[in-house]
């Protein structure tokens, strides 16, 4: 008879809260017309949140991929949010952190649940942002309150679904070669134009017992961003369009899909990276940079504020410079194409707590003298709007050449190949780049199991 | 007396609260994996009924087949390489007498009380390619120092050394244990009949030390299957899924690749294979003492 | 006996070599560990095994001490895992009566059920009680832990607590009995202390098993109210990346209370252990 009893028992809870699940998710989507009027008259600026001061205290959970809050990008955002309490005295900023990784599953466990942090950390790539959208876990934000925030064309088509806007773009992220200009001129280094002679001074540094390019192929994002970086120097445009249609199609057979990959494998395999890339982090492969243990180091724009960073030796923290992917022998493009995107961002959640108070915090964030400032003061990063009136002629070497790159670019690549697709379908690419950039599989079997996901 | 003994009411109240947590923690969870594994729930948005799906795609799965493989080598390195080499320190440990035996007990069972996200980190450093400890002691010995420990190939054998590593000290202390348990005037009699060191470890020691074992044995495998902590931090299951384990790749189906649904199937099949370990080997040992 | 243990003989010899050969590899990632976490930074990229820091850096110390949340974290990790110890130990011991001494047709079956929990992996239920814990609210508090952390740690409790209460002579408690003893009482005052050492190896087992975990901390918590000492690790090393020699000191200072604890309690816990498996 027990027996009987707990089953049922066990079975009513299991029922009761999966009816709970599938009920939420129905208000959600039923509140959300009246969730985008609210949003529409509270179409705020600043001096009225300003005004809002003396009203009931308010605390605002925000969940952040920043956990550095000492230094670069976490600090200014952090400086933002103190500086919003300060303004605003009734509202109190509670921020939660994770790595990159850590964040995205928490993320997860947060979307599962029913009430999200307000103010939440995006990527406004299809690997992220199209499920999260889908889900409708984003409140629509009103496009017209940022049309003099400046943001670069473009820039928030990730986060945008059925042309409503659902978040904002932190960043213009470019992917670049960081290279220690002293250790190039100590041994009569130059920087590469080909693709060759990167491959060539890559000999000549192991031949010097120093590692030519620190990768960080631990975690797999880089290698799928340098195939990006590859095909952007083949095509010399079009590779969004192409990777898009070939994701759809589930059809990986352009020819310069391949070569990308047959390139890696070829570097990979001359020893263009250090000895055991494919499970090096992040953190040992800026150390190897910084400790002067390798010449170059493949990583994006948002590592320029190595160059202010009081922690790395002055030797290397001074001698800092950049260059983009060298053109490709047989390849279509010039300097002028750069593998760059729009990735991280903010988005205010639909189940947040305090929407208002929540997109009055993004949009003071967002001021041109905002985040763009900041970050471009402090050498921090480039923001994804037009920063160029906040240049002060004391930029840090690496930031002067990226202000450059940016400047002469005449195509951007865009969301590179491992974000394209669903996260599915990342997971699958991101761990078999890394095979086959070790040379367990094949080029064709790379593309075949990516395929396989496309389906 | 016996009225006592069976009154419902109190025995209701005294297992009442194990009953309650078990079931609320752990019972209500597993029904709704099971739930979720018949659904294409992503995690977001609505599941909808897909029946087997999930477990057919599982038999093709390559990466579970793999992981699956990874436990069970995990579990045959308890068993063979660990439980032995325990054995042996609990044997030579008995046999020191004073301080000796209490500092190498200490220093054995040490690692044990460290945090595995601490294990994890530290070991990723001594593996490290380009500066880590275990490439400065090769050089030493004359080798070149550059082995990608945690690179392809190599990588789950040395996933399995942190893993025995940091467990050793445990099941050391446990068989030293059992070892101390014994009666010493066996063994008095033994070396009056004139048996030698090795004959009283195997014709005594062992024989007794049966139940202990196989109680350590079991605890090993299914700890072996469960494995998760030491490789979400070391490796993630990396190169590719070289050094996936089962609890790692559910995780990672859930949460990265967004596929809850397949995820919950899996943890679904994970636990069934968890308790079959577990019958297989009471039997086997069932078999053995008939 | 003793005349031949004092004998160098060829075999203890190799005893010692094969102890101290051990030792050596169980010990010597621990102090590499706190070598370097003296050193600065650039330091790591050395052939040598161990050195002797230019400068050594106990400011490393105070970076990991006041921005891994050190205090308040051990302070979280502390409460709940006696918490957990007390709670387990308690229904361990009141389940496992019920199970072994009463009479009652579903003993060996309720026993059998909650001893499954023991084979049942613990990350199958992450994402499940993490909806569960968010429709009640309990995410964010001290119970999203403790009920997890409880609820796996007490298959291994009952299972060693009714191992070791069968080997218990009923005599004591049906003289009891007789003088008019319930069964609570039983419980209380001649059950448990005669459980003692079994009770110390549940409370061993369940504060390292719970000690170690994170998965579950940080799916279920948020702020750092209740987070637990894992995370000082697991915080700095992103805060920290490019800082090597303080995230060793971080980690050195982790493990510290732990090892501590043990080196002064380790004639107890080896006790614990000891006695438990003498009467079970």
């Amino acid at each position: 008879m027990k027996k009987a009893l707990a089953l049922a028992l066990v079975s009513a809870m299991t029922l009761s809260l999966v009816g709970c699940g599938a009920k939420t998710t129905t208000t959600e989507t039923a509140t959300t017309d009246t969730a985008v009027e609210a949003t529409t008259t509270e179409n705020t600026d600043s001096t009225e949140a300003a005004d809002a001061s003396t009203g009931e205290p308010v605390t605002l959970q925000v969940f952040s991929n920043l956990p550095d809050r000492k230094t670069g990008q976490g600090l200014v955002e952090q400086t933002l949010f103190d500086d919003y309490m300060k303004e605003n005295p009734n509202v109190t900023i509670e921020v939660e952190t994770l790595d990159d990784e850590a964040y995205k599953t928490k993320f997860k466990a947060y979307a599962a649940g029913s009430q999200m942090p307000d103010l939440v950390s995006v990527w406004g790539q299809p690997g992220f942002i199209d499920e999260v959208m889908d889900a409708g876990l984003l409140t629509e934000l009103n496009q017209d309150d940022y049309k003099d925030y400046g943001f670069i064309q473009g820039s928030l088509d990730g986060f945008s679904k059925d042309g409503k806007l659902y978040g904002l773009a932190r960043n213009t992220d470019v992917m670049c070669f960081y290279y220690n200009q002293k250790m190039f001129d100590d041994n009569g280094w130059t920087v590469p134009t080909t693709y060759d002679e990167l491959l060539a001074l890559a000999d000549k540094i192991n031949a010097a017992g120093l590692i030519p390019v620190a990768m960080d192929g631990g975690d797999k994002w880089p290698l799928d961003i340098y195939v990006t970086d590859l095909m952007e120097k083949l095509d010399g445009s079009g590779v969004f369009a192409k990777t898009h249609d070939a994701i759809a199609n589930a059809d990986f057979s352009d020819p310069s899909f391949t070569k990308a990959v047959d390139i890696l494998k070829d570097s990979a395999k001359r020893g263009l990276f250090q000895k055991g890339f494919e499970t090096t982090d992040y953190g040992t492969a800026q150390n190897l940079f910084i400790n002067a243990q390798s010449a170059m180091f493949y990583m994006g724009s948002w590592d320029m504020s190595m160059a202010a960073n009081e922690d790395i030796p002055a030797e290397v923290r001074d001698n800092i410079r950049v260059f983009t992917m060298p053109s490709v022998e047989g390849g279509k493009a010039t300097a002028a194409n750069i593998t760059a995107w729009n990735g991280g961002g903010y988005s205010v959640t639909e189940s947040a707590a305090h929407k208002e108070e929540a997109i009055k915090l993004l949009n003071y964030m967002f001021r041109p003298e905002g985040w763009t400032k900041l970050a471009w003061e402090n050498g921090v990063c480039m923001s994804a709007q037009d920063f160029s009136q906040f240049a002060t002629g004391k930029e840090t070497e690496p930031q002067k050449q990226f202000m450059e790159i940016v400047a002469n670019a005449t195509d951007l690549s865009r969301t590179p190949l491992g974000d394209m697709g669903s996260s599915e379908f990342k997971t699958v690419c991101e761990d078999k780049i890394q095979e086959a950039a070790i040379d367990k599989i094949s080029t064709q079997e790379f593309y075949d199991a990516i395929a396989e996901t496309c389906k | 007396m016996r009225k006592a003994y069976s009154n419902k009411a109190v025995i209701a109240s005294l297992v009442a609260p194990g009953l309650i947590f078990f079931f609320f923690a752990i019972l209500v969870p597993i029904c709704l994996s099971v739930y979720y594994g018949f659904t294409d729930f992503s995690g977001l948005g609505a599941a909808s009924f897909i029946g087997l799906d999930n477990y057919k795609f599982m038999l093709h799965d390559k990466d579970f087949w793999i992981s699956l493989r990874n436990s069970g080598l995990l579990a045959i390195g308890f068993v063979c390489i660990q439980h032995p080499l325990a054995i042996i320190a609990a044997v030579i440990i008995d046999n020191m007498q004073g301080k000796a035996e209490g500092f190498f007990r200490c220093v054995y069972f040490l690692p044990n009380v460290i945090s595995v996200a601490i294990i994890a980190y530290l070991w990723k450093f001594i593996y490290d390619p380009n500066f880590g400890l275990l490439n400065n002691i090769v050089k030493i010995f004359g080798g070149e120092g550059h082995i990608n420990w945690l690179g392809s190939g190599t990588a789950i054998w040395s996933v399995l050394i942190v893993l025995i590593w940091h467990g050793f000290g445990w099941g050391m202390l446990i068989y030293y244990t059992g070892i101390k348990n014994i009666d010493p005037v066996l063994y008095e009699a033994a070396a009056i009949d004139g048996a030698d060191k090795k004959k009283r470890f195997l014709l005594i020691t062992l024989p007794l030390m049966k139940p202990v074992i196989q109680v350590n044995v079991t605890l090993a495998v299914i700890s072996a299957l469960k494995q998760m902590e030491t490789v979400y931090l070391l490796t993630n299951g990396g190169p590719g899924n070289e050094t996936q384990f089962m609890a790692n790749h559910l995780y990672k189906q859930a949460f990265s690749a967004f596929k809850y649904g397949y995820g919950n199937s899996i943890s679904v099949v994970f636990v069934i294979i968890c308790i079959l370990a577990t019958q297989v080997l009471n039997m086997i040992f069932r078999e053995k003492e008939a | 006996m003793k005349v031949e243990n004092k004998k160098l003989t060829v075999g203890s010899l190799l005893g010692w070599f094969v102890l101290i050969a051990f030792a050596v590899i169980q010990i010597f990632p621990l102090v590499w560990l706190v070598d370097f976490s003296l050193a600065s930074n650039n330091e790591m990229f050395t052939n040598g095994l161990l050195i002797i820091p230019k400068v050594f850096r106990f400011d490393n110390y105070v970076t990991a001490f006041t921005d891994g949340h050190f205090l308040q974290y051990f302070r979280n990790s502390l409460l709940i895992n006696v918490l957990a110890v007390v709670i387990v130990l308690f229904i361990s011991i009141i389940t496992a009566f019920a199970c072994t001494r009463m009479h009652w047709k579903l003993s060996g079956l309720v026993k059998t059920i909650i001893l499954l929990g023991m084979m049942i992996p613990i990350h199958a239920t992450l994402l499940p009680n993490y909806m569960i814990y968010d429709k009640l609210h309990l995410t964010d508090t001290i119970w999203a832990l403790l009920i997890p952390y409880v609820a796996f740690s007490l298959p291994q409790g009952l299972f060693l607590t009714s191992s070791f209460m069968e080997s218990i002579p009923k005599e004591l408690e049906e003289a009891a009995l007789i003088d008019g003893c319930g069964i609570y009482r039983i419980i209380a005052i001649i059950i448990t202390p005669l459980m003692k050492s079994s009770m110390s190896t549940v409370a061993i087992m369940t504060f390292l098993n719970n000690w170690n975990e994170f998965m579950m901390a940080s799916t279920y918590l948020s702020s750092p109210k209740w987070k637990t000492l894992p995370f000082s690790v697991l915080e700095f090393t992103g805060m920290y990346a490019s800082n090597y020699s303080v995230q060793f000191a971080v980690m050195a200072l982790t493990a510290a209370p732990m090892v501590v604890i043990y080196i002064l309690l380790n004639k107890h816990i080896t006790k614990g252990v000891a006695m438990g498996a003498v009467k079970g």
